[in-house]
């Protein structure tokens, strides 16, 4: 995108404003939502991290999953960090297939979340429960990891939606319009 | 004018006059009841009354809206200020009467066990996402003097201990957690030992488990499980929970109680921390140990 006189940026620093805003109290939200209540909840800041990291740079998605791998980690009473480290290298690794071999589409994004999502969960029963050897621990995988990644998948459909009606309102177009290539060549 | 008093006109005046004086003395004579004439006029008119009147109401009602409008609106605000007021006390007499019920909780468990030292009530912040072992985080830390590894209760009994403390926050481990043990005793056979030990099959219902029981042992179901004191980890005499299930474990060596904790750890809203007991870490018991040895 080129960017030609003082107002287009000031709509652009404005509008990237507001996107990152909305992201953050989307993050908010979702961390919220997941520590009320005693039920079992969908890890909402999986795919909330992964749906920004599909739509920005790579530095930009690595910061978002470090910031949410931390909220789950305060959320689900982990070990800090240990979520923060998984969703990191799920971001950054989400960026660079979108980047490289795929396109932005529901389907795309709805495997990458539901791959990543459930090796998050796999990953968390493995080294907190399963690790540990309790009796019938295999109950926990079948009881609450498989549901809770299912409801994970679930409400990514949701979330897709609203980071599609963000995205389409403020992010900057990647190309340009063919009138806008007439007028500037 | 004498020619109008003569007139016929005049005479049918009077008739009339006389008829309405007659219906009016009529009317007297009928004791409270009217006419069937009018009873007819008014059963004809009844509607359309009511009608003419409710608008005529409506009119007027909006009439002396207009016309007194400022000094209903500032009534208006005075009122709504009264409302906010009257709202503000009512949120602070419900916190008053909460802080009271908790405060009398804390009376009643403080004069069960005068030795161990409680902190204030705790609230439940939010259960950690997803724990099938109810993992729970209090608006108590380290600000309030939590240490880690401090027994966690409510007034129906034991609830579990703090594995990690924050400035104003801690987390709590329950007892259907199977990293939490926790030595017991049967109040009413007073011989029976045991361990209360969370299990994943049992966590699913709420309940906890009592191991390494001896195989000859006297729990029946409905029995009071207490707190043995022997870890140096809980205080004595707290109950744990009730005992819903016996049975012999696979291997054959002992036996083994599902335990409904006494507490209902997956609907908590507070807690109390005792931040210390007799025998907390076995100090008492050392102490005892070296005044023993002192010659």
């Amino acid at each position: 995108m080129r960017l030609k006189t003082p107002r287009e940026k000031r709509i652009l620093y404005f509008k990237t404003t507001l996107r990152w805003f909305l992201y953050y109290f989307i993050i908010f939200a979702s961390f919220v939502i997941m520590t009320s209540g005693t039920l079992l909840k969908p890890v909402l800041l999986v795919p909330v991290a992964l749906l920004i990291a599909v739509n920005n740079d790579i530095m930009a998605s690595a910061y978002t999953g470090a910031f949410c791998g931390l909220l789950i980690d305060i959320a689900c009473g982990r070990l800090l960090g240990f979520n923060a480290v998984l969703l990191t290298v799920f971001c950054v690794a989400s960026t660079l297939v979108f980047e490289l071999y795929l396109r932005k589409k529901f389907i795309n994004c709805m495997f990458i979340i539901s791959v990543f999502s459930f090796l998050q969960c796999w990953l968390d029963y493995k080294f907190f429960y399963e690790i540990w050897g309790y009796d019938g621990v295999e109950r926990i995988f079948r009881s609450v990891t498989l549901k809770v990644w299912l409801y994970t998948v679930i409400s990514t459909v949701i979330l897709f939606i609203v980071f599609k009606i963000i995205n389409n309102l403020l992010m900057p177009k990647e190309h340009l319009t063919i009138e806008e290539v007439i007028r500037t060549s | 004018m004498g020619e109008f008093l003569k007139s016929t006109r005049f005479k049918v005046l009077l008739a009339l006059l006389a008829f309405l004086v007659g219906i009016m003395i009529y009317s007297v004579t009928k004791g409270g009841y009217s006419l069937s004439g009018a009873s007819f006029i008014n059963t004809i008119t009844k509607p359309f009354r009511f009608a003419s009147n409710s608008i005529t109401m409506e009119m007027e009602k909006n009439a002396d809206r207009i016309s007194n409008a400022d000094a209903y609106y500032e009534e208006n605000l005075e009122l709504k200020k009264q409302i906010g007021e009257l709202n503000k006390k009512l949120t602070e007499y419900d916190d008053l009467v909460a802080e009271v019920e908790e405060l009398r909780k804390l009376v009643v468990i403080k004069e069960e066990h005068p030795d161990s030292v409680f902190s204030q009530s705790a609230e439940v912040m939010g259960y950690i996402a997803n724990d099938p072992f109810k993992g729970f985080i209090i608006d108590r830390g380290y600000a309030d003097g939590i240490e880690p590894y401090s027994p966690v209760i409510t007034p129906e009994g034991i609830v579990g201990i703090i594995i990690e403390v924050s400035q104003h926050s801690s987390t709590v481990r329950t007892l259907l957690s199977p990293d939490l043990s926790i030595a017991a005793i049967c109040s009413s056979t007073n011989r029976d030992f045991g361990i209360v030990e969370g299990a994943v099959i049992a966590a699913e219902k709420s309940r906890t488990k009592l191991i390494h029981l001896d195989k000859n042992h006297g729990i029946k179901k409905g029995d009071l499980l207490i707190t043995s004191g022997n870890s140096g980890l809980f205080p004595k005499d707290y109950a744990i929970g009730t005992v819903t299930e016996v049975g012999v474990e696979a291997n054959g060596l002992s036996a083994y109680a599902e335990i409904e904790p006494a507490a209902d750890i997956s609907r908590l809203r507070s807690v109390f921390v005792i931040m210390d007991f007799e025998g907390k870490d076995g100090k008492e018991k050392e102490d005892t140990d070296e005044a023993e040895n002192t010659p």
